[in-house]
């Protein structure tokens, strides 16, 4: 083999795909275990911002990853020859019946699990934590809203996490496929 | 680290950076040597694993020597790594020890602003060893992807 040998879309997409899920781990870790405790540092107003402007790149780098890991993915099995232009849309060991087919199918359920828990913490819980309050807010009002933004945040964190080990886990199935998958 | 903290850093004053930076720096540096130790330690199993017959097997029969793609890729991806560890070690003993701010009160101005100028020039050659960390990263990933198709050197 060599240059002149290679499978450049094959390629491409292997690159993506992997780049995309690493960006998607390694993005995470570093913003639960080296920014978060990095932000404890300095005044919390300043932290604020810094938490803000982290976690608003951190989650347009999270949707962009999903993005080219599902594309890139379906690629890579249409590449392969398991995704095909006619019904079933399916073939060779693409199926429920092949350890090959059942950990690809979980690998599309955890996509699935983490685009649900990336809309909950973009759409839902996000703007809970950016919610301001109000010049005539009264002391009931602004211990309402702290109580809520406390929540939201553990909400985040919890899904966070969740999405990482989520994350690895589709990271480790994906590696088996090269030996025929583990379920 | 480059893509988020580096966008945070633009609404961040320059003696805040140095603080994140510094403790950032402090973890960063032990989750990098983490993975490198990782990558190389699974690298050098999955070799050892290698079964010469099943490779030749492969499409293109590959072979782990140097007259085969294959091989040149092995040491390639090899000598990506000692790369890799060769910039570690210049962040973690030579950059972010030099990032510690010497101020005393006995400095005059004119000192207070060299020490200023010395944590800025740290600060600037870490950010261009992250960088390079991560281009030839990133050159690994691509050579390591070529792996499956025979090797690309």
């Amino acid at each position: 083999m060599g240059l002149e040998s290679i499978n450049w879309q094959l390629l491409v997409y292997s690159v993506l795909h992997d780049l995309a899920i690493a960006v998607y781990i390694g993005g995470s870790v570093v913003m639960d275990f080296i920014l978060g405790p990095a932000q404890q540092s300095i005044p919390p107003a300043q932290a604020q911002i810094m938490g803000q402007k982290t976690s608003d790149r951190f989650l347009v780098l999270v949707w962009v990853s999903l993005g080219v890991i599902v594309v890139t993915g379906f690629l890579r099995l249409q590449e392969k020859g398991f995704i095909v232009a006619e019904w079933p849309p399916f073939a060779g060991l693409l199926n429920w019946e092949f350890s090959y087919g059942r950990t690809v199918f979980v690998m599309f359920i955890i996509w699935v699990l983490l685009v649900v828990n990336g809309a909950l913490i973009t759409f839902v819980l996000r703007p809970r934590l950016l919610g301001r309050l109000g010049s005539g807010t009264s002391t009931r009002q602004v211990t309402t809203s702290m109580d809520s933004k406390l929540q939201a945040a553990q909400w985040v964190q919890w899904l966070t996490r969740t999405d990482m080990a989520l994350a690895v886990l589709a990271a480790l199935l994906g590696a088996s496929l090269i030996l025929g998958g583990l379920l | 680290m480059e893509l988020v903290l580096r966008h945070a850093q633009q609404s961040m004053r320059p003696s805040q950076v140095a603080v994140v930076c510094q403790r950032a720096g402090l973890r960063y540096r032990w989750f990098a040597l983490a993975s490198l130790v990782t990558v190389g330690a699974t690298g050098v199993l999955q070799l050892l694993r290698l079964d010469e017959a099943q490779l030749a097997a492969r499409a293109g029969s590959p072979a782990l020597s140097l007259a085969d793609p294959y091989g040149r890729t092995v040491l390639l991806l090899a000598v990506l790594w000692l790369v890799l560890a060769a910039i570690w070690s210049v962040m973690a003993f030579w950059l972010h020890p030099g990032m510690h701010a010497r101020f005393s009160a006995e400095m005059s101005k004119e000192q207070a602003q060299v020490e200023r100028q010395r944590i800025g020039v740290q600060i600037r050659r870490m950010d261009r060893s992250l960088r390079t960390e991560l281009a030839v990263a990133l050159f690994a990933l691509i050579v390591g992807a070529t792996l499956r198709l025979g090797g690309i050197v």
